[in-house]
């Protein structure tokens, strides 16, 4: 099976080249994934660079643009690409070598979405309950993974990566305004109303499309929206 | 809630979208089944003073509905400020302009 895979290395490279790789067919195997395939790779040049850790997409490591499209490496079923397998590393986010790009900013936008609980009542003796509905709120939002496919599919956060936040920290901006047991949301609805934190989303909806875990970050986007115009209304 | 920002601009683009969308539809009908017969008969029709309301208010909300959209094009493209402030600062004025020209349309028929 064929493989192009895009290569960068800032210590020795002037422009980045796309390399071609060849996996022998003895070493496909039925319900293989695009990871194992790569570490196969990584064997015939183990300069090829790419992060990859738990590799069952829970830990969202090993995301890069898969045939154009963003998407986990390690669930990604290798007998559903078409070759040859064109591999580049996330768009809009700076290559620090290979396929490995530099989420700094990504994390700074989560950051700025406040992704924690806040809730100064005074603490409970056990824990701070919710509501079996008030839980199932949250369902759609809670299971991101941080992979950062959505956030680097949105042309939205190409452009304007250091004012608009991002689908994937807008999702947990929702996760947290949906919360029951957060007593902050004016604060995090005020945060959010400007022209770009939120409103720079002009729902393409790449996220939705890219999102491994099946995820909708658009319709969360929606929610925050709606919540802020019953809160304003 | 900013008027011109964050989700005033928002909410603002969709209710003008509502109503300019609805005017075309209508006007585009009336032009289709009932059209008038001569110049007279059009300057009659725009003159009348509900027309001529719809008519302002469908100026006033398309300029609006375009400003925000051109700030939106604007702030996701031009980055450099001074570009940003002349493409703004030029589309302001091309809306005031097609705004008092409509204006003067409006009137000068309602006049005649």
């Amino acid at each position: 099976m064929e493989f192009s895979i895009y290569r960068f290395n800032p210590e020795t490279d002037t422009l980045p080249k796309m390399q071609r790789f060849t996996l022998p067919d003895d070493q496909v195997e039925p319900g293989m994934m695009l990871l194992d395939a790569l570490l196969l790779l990584k064997e015939q040049d183990d300069s090829l660079g790419f992060r990859r850790s738990c590799q069952h997409g829970v830990c969202g490591s090993d995301g890069m643009n898969i045939n154009g499209m963003n998407g986990l490496a390690c669930i990604t079923p290798l007998a559903d690409l078409e070759a040859p397998v064109t591999l580049r590393p996330f768009p809009g986010m700076p290559v620090i070598r290979d396929l490995i790009v530099d989420m700094g900013n990504f994390w700074e936008q989560y950051r700025r979405a406040e992704p924690w609980l806040i809730n100064d009542s005074p603490e409970p003796e056990v824990e701070r309950k919710q509501s079996p509905d008030d839980r199932e709120e949250l369902d759609g939002l809670y299971e991101c993974i941080l992979c950062g496919c959505c956030s680097a599919a949105c042309p939205s956060y190409w452009w304007n990566p250091d004012k608009f936040l991002g689908p994937a920290a807008l999702l947990q901006a929702a996760r947290f305004i949906q919360d029951s047991r957060d007593e902050a949301t004016d604060h995090r609805l005020a945060q959010l109303d400007d022209a770009w934190k939120l409103y720079r989303c002009h729902t393409i909806m790449n996220c939705t499309q890219v999102c491994p875990k099946g995820l909708n970050p658009s319709r969360a986007i929606g929610d925050i929206r709606r919540t802020m115009l019953k809160k304003s209304l | 809630m900013r008027l011109l920002s964050g989700q005033g601009a928002w909410l603002l683009q969709r209710i003008t979208a509502v109503y300019v969308g609805l005017f075309v539809i209508v006007t585009l009908g009336y032009f289709l089944i009932a059209p008038p017969a001569d110049h007279a008969a059009w300057v009659a029709v725009v003159g009348h003073p509900a027309v001529a309301l719809g008519s302002s208010l469908f100026v006033v909300l398309l300029l609006l509905h375009a400003w925000i959209g051109l700030r939106d094009v604007v702030l996701d493209y031009a980055k450099p400020l001074a570009l940003r402030l002349t493409v703004l600062t030029l589309g302001a004025g091309a809306l005031i302009f097609l705004g008092l020209w409509a204006l003067y349309l409006l009137i000068r028929t309602g006049l005649a």
